[in-house]
């Protein structure tokens, strides 16, 4: 096992070999060109990875070979869908596709990955021309190109579906505590899950445990207050209104004693449950995804959705700086790989996804807020989606950096580390601090490496 | 040419210094294992190990050598070379010592508790009775079920609230966090060694299998005491398997990411963030991917020295001769 | 030591007759004491799962051990919901080619590793066990690359096909397969080869007509090691698959760790759907089980 010098230069040589075969394989001239109009890519074969949808296996399945038969009619091409189960998977998938030059032609990618993709340079970025062979920027829902890239000249990703974060709430719960109007601070929101606690139910359903959750609710309390946590050439984990979004994060279970003390080792799943089973007030950081599993629980008809609290933890106004932020910009994105030999035919296909009939035709059957103005419009009159929508428009992009993924690691290792002493029944503010330096400092690393 | 030639071959083997290369100046006395040597049916399992995997490993050792990450990762044929950096800052700057040893103490550990458990498998499964074909198979359930499966059932049941805590609960016992905080290093061993005794159990019933009928008869006639039996007649046939699997089951505890990624989610706890965890999440989370090739070298090494001080000590090539009577 | 091996050979008499007391290693209440603890070790997490995998969706995530509910609509659901039954046809596939061929080649490696002494023997003896160290996190990239450059020299697709998904168990299983027939072989007579040989048996005639036919045990247990490399595998399978050769495990943790996402978690479904997919193991261990208790005496003295 032990290598030599000359193993290894053995290696090098190999190396060669594999640099001209990933050339013979990158460099296939694009010839599914066909100036305007109809792209014609008989005897092609266009792939694209999609996310699996667990909540309807057999409808996805259905709308994969429709949407193959539909492209098929349309260009002539063969359409090839391959899924991942996880963002982890797919981080690999991208890696592995972008080192060896091969893999999918289109990826569907949750947009705060977008940043990450971007920062590979290995996805088309749109000019005018590409613009225009989807269909024009124009039928996309403005806010939702604000993670397509780092400013309007620079983007590779189309928006897809929108999934904006918003709160479920118990109807019943909040009436018998009094309690008129869903909370549009952090305080009140605090106090009413104070007043909702009583023997068998909490008045919050928090999933401490989620490999997501924790960061959203920091980000998003962080730039209410006016830290963006990346602010140019630095971080700003280490910033007073990091610790005060902490603070009052884990408070909701160890000062209000408002949250089921095993939800620390809830992901989301599990307090959607909780929720379900009618044992919490609000449910915090949830989507309209969520409709179809309340509709067939004890719940349905006795919830509601609506906006998450928009002023910072311990303030009665959002401080001058602060910024209206319902949710972090959420959805997916697509993006064309730069390797791909079939590129009008990937435009063509994300062009066909995004019209307004595909679009609303991916609602009725998912439940996916579309991007396409016109699709999203016609969803206004649904009391159940219009918060959604509402949280669409306002909600604000992560900051566009390929070291977000190191900061997203950074604020949930925090809440990860911090489970332990949120069972034992309170945050010591030392091992807080601790804990948000060693963040500040991995992250300020990544940072400082980010072309 | 032929009995005395082949009582030269086996004096030969055991007599050679142990784990030393084969001394040269016996090869003319080995007439049929020198001449006639069919060394071409080597060539098909070599030639796989050396394409699929010494060229993939000289490749990421390569790998371990430039600035790869998301910015270079397109372009890494052309990407900076810059030595032993990634090597420095993984020994220097990151958890990486820390996440050596907490993989090899829980490998060890889990590895010292299973075996017992797999020895005893399969000597009660030596003897036919009825239903025994149903109990062996019954032992070999753990192994065949997906890791994932594994971890995914016990951490449904070490919630807080889940099963195990509430039949505890029950006894009037809180034992508190299973899948955070200090407790979360003992429920790694314990959902490992839950899922890894059937190896030493497959490894130590083949050794059994060895054991020839007349030896069992001898110890028959000798009226040993069973336990005396199974240590000084039985026991030294599975000395080989055994340390074997003492070994490779150490390996791939050391090796096992689906089970600690699936158990405690990534980012880890502090206390579980084991090596291929800590290696996984620099690649797909910080996609530092040369850092994380360099950290997965570092502990390729210090893995790979004691077990090569091991196998040289071991006397690889006579341990099968140390337990026949 | 050589003392010892001399023993050996001249105890070898052939002895008929076999008597289950003979060979009982402990007292028959130990072995039911252990026995029963080490099913109950098992069992308990497995009547989780079964029961579980009886109950409905939302009761495994309600934490009902017993289910207020039994049913059977897992069961039916999987074979749609998981797309189950073509992975596990792919997995068969796979990992049944892999335990067959890795225990062909094994067997020939470890014929010449044992029995014929050359330079690099005990380098390659250390090697098999050495390789066992590499972190597959490590080889992951390097090997898809190594796949994606040899298929697209020599124009034809590796990833996404089961030939590329074999290759690569194949070789992962050598060192282990080859390992463990060096260990039988070593503890075999070699009386019968030398006697083979003066009647002027070649090699190979000597690999296949007294090697193989001892060594069955051996084989069975190599084959189901590198059977389970394969059918266990997520890691590797995750990007060398595409959905049409997705293997049985990387079906099942897609449908699971696509659970994460957003509704209650179908655990039950994933329960019924791992304990389908762990079928087929234990039905191949039924089938096997004569060879891999088959008496190893017997065959040394016909």
């Amino acid at each position: 096992m032990e290598i030599t010098r000359k193993n290894f230069l053995i290696g090098i040589g190999g190396m060669g070999a594999l640099s001209l075969a990933l050339a013979a394989c990158g460099g296939s001239p694009d010839t599914s060109s066909s100036g305007t109009g109809k792209v014609d890519g008989t005897g092609k074969t266009l792939t694209v990875l999609f996310s699996t949808k667990s909540q309807y296996p057999e409808e996805q399945k259905a709308w994969f070979a429709k949407t193959a038969e539909d492209f098929k009619t349309l260009t002539g091409a063969t359409l090839q869908w391959e899924t991942f189960a996880s963002a982890n998977d797919e981080m690999t998938r991208i890696q592995t596709s972008v080192v060896s030059g091969t893999g999918p032609d289109v990826y569907g990618l949750g947009t705060t990955f977008t940043p990450t993709a971007y920062s590979t340079g290995a996805f088309v970025k749109m000019g005018d021309a590409e613009w225009n062979k989807v269909g024009g920027k124009d039928k996309f829902v403005p806010a939702t190109l604000g993670i397509s890239g780092p400013d309007a000249n620079n983007q590779i990703g189309i928006p897809f579906v929108s999934r904006p974060f918003v709160m479920a709430y118990n109807t019943e719960m909040l009436k018998a505590a009094g309690i008129d109007k869903p909370a549009t601070t952090w305080d009140e929101f605090s106090d009413h899950a104070k007043k909702m606690t009583k023997p068998g139910q909490y008045g919050l359903a928090i999933a401490y445990k989620d490999n997501f959750d924790p960061w959203k609710f920091i980000w998003g309390m962080s730039i209410q207050g006016g830290n963006p946590i990346i602010d140019g050439k630095k971080v700003r984990i280490d910033d007073p209104t990091v610790l005060a979004a902490y603070d009052a994060y884990f408070g909701w279970l160890t000062k209000d004693k408002a949250v089921d003390p095993a939800s620390v080792g809830w992901g989301n799943a599990q307090a959607l449950a909780a929720f379900a089973a009618g044992k919490a007030g609000y449910f915090p950081m949830t989507s309209p995804l969520s409709i179809p599993t309340l509709d067939k629980s004890p719940m349905k008809g006795k919830y509601q959705y609506a906006l998450l609290p928009m002023v910072p933890p311990g303030q009665t106004a959002r401080p001058s700086g602060g910024v209206e932020a319902a949710s972090i910009l959420s959805g997916d994105n697509l993006v064309v790989a730069d390797y791909s030999p079939n590129k009008d035919l990937a435009f063509a296909f994300i062009k066909m996804i995004t019209d307004t009939a595909a679009q609303a035709n991916y609602y009725k059957i998912f439940g996916e807020i579309p991007t396409n103005v016109e699709a999203a419009k016609s969803l206004k009159s649904d009391p159940l989606v219009a918060p959604a929508l509402d949280a669409a428009s306002k909600s604000v992009a992560t900051p566009f950096s390929g070291a977000w993924g190191d900061v997203q690691l950074a604020l949930t290792n925090i809440a990860v580390q911090t489970i332990p002493d949120l069972s034992a029944g309170s945050v010591s503010e030392s091992a807080l601090s601790g804990r948000i330096k060693t963040a500040q400092s991995t992250a300020q690393a990544a940072l400082d490496r980010a072309k | 040419m032929t009995s005395e030639i082949a009582g030269n071959t086996l004096r030969d083997e055991a007599t050679r210094p142990a784990g030393g290369p084969p001394a040269p100046q016996n090869k003319k006395r080995k007439g049929v294992t020198e001449r006639d040597r069919p060394l071409w049916l080597l060539a098909p399992g070599g030639l796989l190990i050396a394409v699929i995997i010494l060229i993939p490993l000289v490749l990421a050792l390569y790998m371990s050598l430039i600035d790869l990450d998301q910015y270079t990762l397109r372009k890494w044929l052309t990407t900076p070379f810059i030595g032993v950096e990634n090597f420095v800052e993984a020994l220097t700057k990151t958890d990486l010592l820390r996440s050596i040893w907490i993989s090899v103490s829980f490998a060890v550990v889990s590895t010292i508790v299973t075996v017992p458990l797999g020895v005893a498998a399969a000597v009660v499964t030596q003897n036919p009775y009825r239903g025994r074909a149903i109990v062996r198979a019954v032992f070999l359930i753990p192994y065949v079920l997906p890791s994932f499966v594994v971890a995914t059932v016990w951490r449904t049941m070490l919630q807080p609230d889940g099963i195990v805590n509430s039949v505890l609960h029950n006894v009037g016992i809180d034992p508190g966090l299973w899948l955070n905080g200090p407790m979360s290093y003992w429920t790694l061993i314990l959902v490992e060694i839950w899922a890894a005794w059937p190896f030493i159990y497959l490894l130590a019933l083949a050794g059994l299998q060895s054991v020839d009928h007349e030896v069992h008869e001898a110890a028959a006639i000798d009226g040993a005491l069973w336990w005396r039996k199974l240590r000084e007649v039985i026991f030294p046939y599975l000395k080989g398997p055994v340390s074997l699997a003492f070994l490779l089951g150490t390996l791939n505890h050391i090796n096992n990411f689906t089970l600690p990624f699936v158990l405690f989610g990534a980012p880890a706890p502090a206390d579980v963030n084991v090596l291929p965890i800590l290696v996984y999440v620099t690649s797909f989370q910080s996609f530092r991917f040369g850092l994380s090739a360099a950290m997965a070298v570092v502990s390729l090494i210090l893995i790979a020295i004691p077990l090569f001080i091991y196998l040289r000590a071991v006397k690889l090539d006579v341990s099968d001769d140390g337990g026949k009577k | 030591m050589s003392t010892q091996t001399r023993t050996r050979s001249a105890t070898r008499t052939p002895r008929k007759g076999r008597s289950a007391e003979v060979t009982r290693l402990m007292p028959t209440w130990l072995i039911a004491v252990l026995t029963t603890l080490l099913c109950v070790l098992v069992l308990v997490p497995v009547a989780y799962i079964f029961l579980a995998s009886l109950n409905s969706d939302v009761g495994v995530a309600r934490g009902e051990f017993w289910p207020s509910q039994f049913s059977l609509e897992s069961y039916t659901k999987i074979w749609r919901s998981v797309g189950l039954g073509k992975g596990i046809i792919n997995s068969l596939v796979v990992s049944g080619a892999v335990a067959v061929v890795s225990a062909l080649i094994a067997i020939g490696t470890a014929y010449v590793l044992v029995r014929f002494s050359f330079p690099g023997r005990l380098t390659m003896l250390r090697g098999l066990l050495g390789l066992q160290s590499i972190p597959g996190t490590l080889m992951l990239l390097p090997v898809f690359v190594l796949f994606a450059s040899i298929g697209a020299w020599v124009g034809i697709t590796i990833i996404g096909t089961l030939w590329g998904l074999f290759i690569a168990y194949l070789t992962f299983a050598l060192p282990f397969s080859t390992w463990v027939m060096v260990t039988y072989l070593r503890g075999l007579p070699r009386e019968l080869e030398e006697a083979a040989r003066i009647d002027g048996a070649s090699n190979m005639g000597i690999l296949f007509r007294i090697i193989v036919p001892l060594s069955w045990p051996g084989i069975v247990v190599s084959g189901i090691f590198a059977f389970l490399l394969g059918w266990n595998d997520v890691l590797f399978a995750s990007i060398f698959t595409k959905p049409n050769t997705a293997t049985a495990a990387i079906v099942l943790q897609v449908f699971s760790a696509s659970q994460e996402g957003g509704a209650i978690p179908v655990y039950s479904q994933m329960m019924a759907a791992a304990l389908v997919c762990a079928a087929p193991v234990v039905i191949l261990y039924f089938i096997f089980q004569r060879y891999l208790v088959g008496g190893l005496t017997a065959g040394g003295v016909k």
